[in-house]
């Protein structure tokens, strides 16, 4: 944070902190061409998230200890009770009168159970499952061969619209009409950057253990692309070996 | 109005300074967590979008395999709210040792050294902040922060082949992926997640929005796949969910599954781990530690098997 003085077009100095009370910092700037002063005085709160950043205005003047915030800040057990901003802005603000029940709601108006962003969900026309409240997803352009639908149904309900979705994309980037098995197996080998594969590149994939394979793909396919190629050739594929071959 | 544009031409014509020394501490801060992980070689954070899969039980357990395959391992256990890495490994009660050039952890089984906000508490005691702000959700998100940012700054690790980070649950725009991030030179994140369909589905949530994070996604563990009887040791399913399928849909590997053994669990309960590399679930665990290696030395695999 920085102060400008208007009159001479200038920041003003940080000059020094002190404590005017308990809980409070009073930061002092001064303009360094008329001379002016001021001083900015913070709440309990305020100096306590200056605090908890873990630094000290104007500069530190011991040596840090480890673990300075977290042991200066842990509350022994014996310590009383909570909720002290509260307390001072009570006092600040209602003049220390109980704070006011919110504004009941209109006759008739839904609380939403206490959700404060019930409204907005209502208003989205979702529910609260976060799901459109007319209905699932759309009907698929695509028709699926029964023995198609039927492996996708197979899979759990979190994983499938995931995976119809990734089908769709690649039958709709390739052109087909109708999604069948074969159709769900190139599907997997699609790559996401637009990339293709050679059967011989392919083969020395698979030669990659699986749990590492992915891994492998993204890595060789970065590679093709850096050198603008978009097929992956037994080429590309010595390329990569000779590369990590030099982190050996 | 015309203040403002005043106020616009003013400062562009104007230096900023830092005489606060606001900016310059933060940057130290930064430059000291640099430096105290410049000597591990291998940092991964342990994650899930869901409570209660394990977790903790699985980080320790990596911690200890990769430890029994010789490696120097370190333990960071950062759920400040909720720290059970202390008392699994029989280190509660201990505490890190303090000197003016930072925090010494305990050492624990293997040679784990461990670090955890659990070293700061009493022996039933939550954590609890003094001051004002105590119960402000946004003070406590900032000294949370600050707080495992003094773990990662202060804890004198030493030399280590290995930093597992043991990181609390959460999704999407929450503390992990954002824990995760103040790690300089992170590995990448092992995600734990159960067979059943409720946890696999907040899971895929917690991998989408750690890569959105920027970061790697080794792969998935599976923990408990199923049921070891501790009578005779048979095993048997206990969810019927899918995480191969989960797997394939977000394109990582299955690190491995791991049974729900009351045997092994008991003893980590205790305080007291069962150590003996000869016992199944153990070497499951083991088989999981080599695959992540593997995995952190996929550049040499490729050149040999490409």
């Amino acid at each position: 944070m920085k102060f400008v003085c208007l009159n001479c077009e200038t920041y003003m100095n940080f000059e020094k902190v002190e404590k005017p009370g308990e809980g409070s910092l009073g930061v002092f700037f001064g303009c360094p061409s008329c001379g002016a002063k001021f001083s900015m005085v913070t709440n309990p709160g305020e100096t306590q998230m200056v605090s908890s950043l873990g630094v000290q205005l104007g500069g530190r003047t011991t040596e840090a200890q480890p673990f300075e915030m977290t042991r200066g800040t842990l509350k022994e057990e014996a310590q009383a009770g909570s909720g002290q901003m509260a307390a001072y802005l009570n006092e600040k603000i209602q003049g220390g009168q109980p704070v006011a029940a919110s504004t009941p709601g209109k006759a008739g108006e839904k609380s939403g159970g206490g959700c404060p962003f019930s409204a907005m969900v209502a208003e989205m026309g979702l529910t609260s499952s976060g799901k459109p409240a007319n209905g699932g997803p759309g009907k698929s352009e695509f028709s699926w061969s029964p023995d198609a639908q039927e492996k996708l149904d197979r899979l759990p309900a979190f994983v499938k619209p995931m995976v119809q979705s990734s089908v769709e994309a690649f039958a709709r980037k390739q052109g087909y009409q109708t999604i069948t098995l074969q159709v769900m197996d190139d599907s997997k080998n699609d790559s996401p950057n637009g990339m293709a594969w050679t059967p011989e590149a392919q083969q020395r994939l698979d030669n990659i253990p699986d749990f590492i394979r992915p891994m492998a793909r993204k890595e060789i396919e970065r590679l093709a692309k850096e050198r603008g190629v978009v097929t992956i050739t037994a080429q590309v594929m010595d390329d990569a070996k000779d590369k990590f071959m030099k982190f050996m | 109005m015309a203040i403002e544009k005043d106020l616009k031409t003013i400062l562009g014509k104007l230096k900023y300074s830092d005489d606060a020394k606001v900016v310059a501490q933060i940057t130290d801060q930064m430059k000291q967590v640099q430096a105290r992980m410049a000597g591990i070689k291998h940092k991964l954070v342990v994650m899930s979008g869901k409570g209660g899969v394990g977790k903790s039980m699985t980080t320790v357990n990596l911690a200890l395999a990769l430890a029994r395959q010789h490696a120097r391992v370190g333990l960071l256990d950062v759920d400040l709210n909720g720290p059970c890495v202390p008392r699994m490994l029989g280190l509660h009660g201990r505490s890190l040792t303090m000197t003016p050039e930072g925090a010494l952890p305990p050492v624990g089984p293997l040679g784990v050294k461990v670090a955890s906000m659990d070293f700061f508490l009493g022996a039933a005691s939550p954590v609890r902040w003094k001051g004002p702000m105590d119960v402000s959700p946004v003070w406590l998100g900032l000294m949370e922060m600050n707080v495992i940012r003094e773990f990662l700054a202060d804890v004198m690790w030493g030399e280590l082949d290995y930093l597992l980070a043991d990181l609390p649950p959460g999704a999407a725009a929450d503390k992990p992926p954002v824990i995760a991030g103040f790690i300089p030179d992170l590995a990448g994140a092992i995600v734990v997640t159960t067979p059943s369909e409720v946890a696999s589905d907040v899971v895929q949530k917690s991998v989408t929005y750690a890569r959105d994070m920027g970061i790697k996604v080794l792969g998935i563990v599976e923990n408990m796949s199923e049921y070891r009887c501790p009578s005779c040791g048979e095993l048997n399913e206990l969810f019927e969910g899918n995480t191969d399928a989960m797997c394939e849909a977000l394109d990582l590997p299955l690190l491995g599954r791991i049974p729900f053994d009351r045997k092994l669990a008991r003893t980590f309960d205790k305080g007291e781990p069962l150590l003996d590399e000869t016992y199944p679930t153990i070497q499951r665990y083991q088989d999981i530690a080599g695959r992540i290696r593997t995995l952190l030395d996929y550049k040499r695999v490729l050149a040999e098997k490409l």
